[in-house]
């Protein structure tokens, strides 16, 4: 992504979560994202299949609650 | 009068009546006194605890009741670990307006029960997003040995405040890197834990997915002992994974034979300074390694560590960052609001790679019991250094001091820090990260305590 357009992206995003940023802060935060976009560019070219799933999969808690249970067999 | 200098020391003294834990307390005090106007390691004391706490060791001790294993031991905290009755600030401004800890966190109750008298709380990074603790709002840190360098981060008052004997324990928390980083930086002992053996609950998040505590001590020994002490399981906290307390104490002189010991090359020792290759190299001919190791997708695992940590981090924070942003940390508010603004499918990637990443490490780990490398590219940094020449590159200071660091955390092995000392870096200290399987803690102790054995790591007493 070209400088210019990582500052749009920053500016409406920012706009989008509510972030007031001035011009100055804006162009410095589009710096350093635009650093992160590096890294993410190389991340992006890992080759994983729709199978590899993320490293935090949402676990239930046990149902009923241990205190809940039905003491009868 | 002697200086804190060994906390085993001062826990035999006290364990045997040869001092009491007032005593011992009072000399911590006076050190701090002596030396922190000058390091900057505490934003806050607790004197009143401390005089009760060490005063009922000493009433323990009188009684004949049974001593814990830490009795008499005065340690220090990060500011992010809630202490009851005071606000948790996490080096931060925006948190003076929270309300005071309701109890302690669970690692400081687990260290009172063990006997352990709190003295205060410490110095570090604004929410612990950073490697250096230059602090805008309490002032940076100094280093010990070079009172003009980093102390380290986002730990710093704690590696300070062990280095400069001050206290002979500290605990810290390390999300990418920040206990291994301020112990490599001032010469110490650093532990950092698998993920999830220790409970968080009580101390002020940064990165839900990465955040790790663990304590920074003067010896391996004392390092072990209160690692013991901190453990045990919490079901209250989400992020606890551990069910067994697994002390290492009792091993901690079982020796490296039979150990399968290697060396991490290839981004290891590309992203190192020649003093940091030369301590991860003295560290390995000491341990006997023969084999050099490449470890799979180091610069991936930084990049996605970063990504993560970034993006949970900046989310954290959203809602203060919309309000109250002018009074965040200069130095990493841009970064914040960065990592907020971060694109759902980085973030998304980023976890995804994890899992793969973390069967390729433990994948590795079958065929090894410790892997040594640097813990830090280079020796402290000078206070506002901008840019770091590694090996002919050019690379932005403050991300670049957690590049040896970040791979390890983000497979969650768990990870001892042993304190060595390179010829060419002015006295200055750099660390060596012994690394293991997740929960074979265990055997990063065995090689920490074979250096330490050895002579090639250890403390030194700093010319303050």
């Amino acid at each position: 992504m070209q400088a210019p357009e990582m500052l749009a992206y920053v500016k409406a995003s920012a706009v989008v979560l509510g972030l007031a940023l001035d011009d100055a802060q804006a162009l410095r935060v589009a710096a350093h994202l635009a650093r992160t976009a590096a890294l993410a560019d190389q991340l992006a070219a890992y080759p994983l299949g729709p199978e590899d799933e993320p490293a935090e999969i949402y676990r239930p808690s046990a149902f009923p609650l241990p205190a809940e249970e039905d003491p009868k067999p | 009068m002697k200086a804190v200098a060994s906390g085993i020391d001062d826990i035999r003294a006290v364990a045997t009546g040869e001092r009491s834990a007032v005593e011992v307390l009072e000399a911590s005090l006076q050190r701090i006194d002596l030396t922190d106007d000058r390091v900057n390691a505490f934003t806050g004391k607790n004197l009143d605890r401390s005089l009760r706490e060490a005063r009922e060791v000493d009433a323990r001790r009188a009684r004949g009741d049974v001593l814990g294993p830490l009795a008499g031991l005065p340690y220090a905290v990060k500011n992010l670990f809630d202490i009851e009755g005071e606000v948790t600030l996490a080096g931060s401004v925006v948190n003076r307006t929270h309300q005071p800890a309701r109890e302690d966190a669970f690692l400081v109750a687990q260290l009172r029960a063990a006997g352990a008298v709190l003295v205060g709380s410490l110095n570090m990074d604004e929410y612990a997003y950073g490697f250096t603790t230059e602090n805008t709002h309490y002032g940076p840190c100094h280093n010990p040995h070079d009172l003009s360098r980093i102390a380290g981060g986002s730990s710093g008052g704690s590696g300070a405040a062990v280095a400069a004997q001050q206290v002979p324990l500290a605990l810290g928390s390390d999300t990418n890197g920040s206990i291994r980083v301020p112990a490599s930086l001032c010469g110490i002992w650093g532990l950092k834990p698998t993920f999830g053996r220790l409970s968080r609950r009580g101390s002020y998040p940064f990165v839900h997915s990465l955040d790790h505590l663990g304590p920074l001590a003067d010896s391996a020994e004392l390092l072990a002992l209160s690692y013991d002490a901190l453990q045990g399981a919490d079901p209250l906290d989400p992020g606890c994974q551990s069910t067994a307390v697994q002390p290492v104490t009792a091993g901690l002189r079982r020796g490296v034979d039979g150990l399968r010991i290697g060396l991490l090359g290839g981004y290891f020792l590309d992203n190192a300074s020649p003093a940091a290759r030369e301590v991860a190299q003295r560290a390995a001919a000491a341990l006997g390694v023969t084999e050099r190791v490449d470890w799979p997708d180091a610069a991936l695992a930084r990049a996605a560590a970063f990504i993560t940590g970034a993006s949970e981090g900046g989310t954290l924070h959203l809602d203060d960052l919309r309000m109250r942003a002018a009074e965040f940390e200069p130095l990493s508010v841009d970064r914040f609001i960065a990592g907020a603004l971060q694109p759902g499918a980085w973030y998304v990637q980023a976890q995804r790679f994890r899992r793969v990443y973390r069967d390729k490490v433990n994948a590795l780990l079958r065929d090894w019991d410790v892997l040594i490398a640097p813990a830090t590219p280079v020796s402290a940094p000078a206070i506002g250094t901008e840019w770091l020449s590694i090996n002919g590159e050019q690379l932005p200071c403050r991300p670049t001091v957690g590049l040896l660091t970040q791979p390890i955390s983000f497979a969650g092995c768990p990870v001892v820090v042993a304190p060595m000392w390179p010829e060419n870096t002015d006295g200055m200290p750099i660390g060596v990260q012994l690394i293991a399987a997740p929960w074979r803690e265990d055997l990063c102790f065995r090689a920490a305590q074979a250096l330490q054995d050895a002579g090639l790591a250890g403390t030194r007493t700093p010319s303050l």
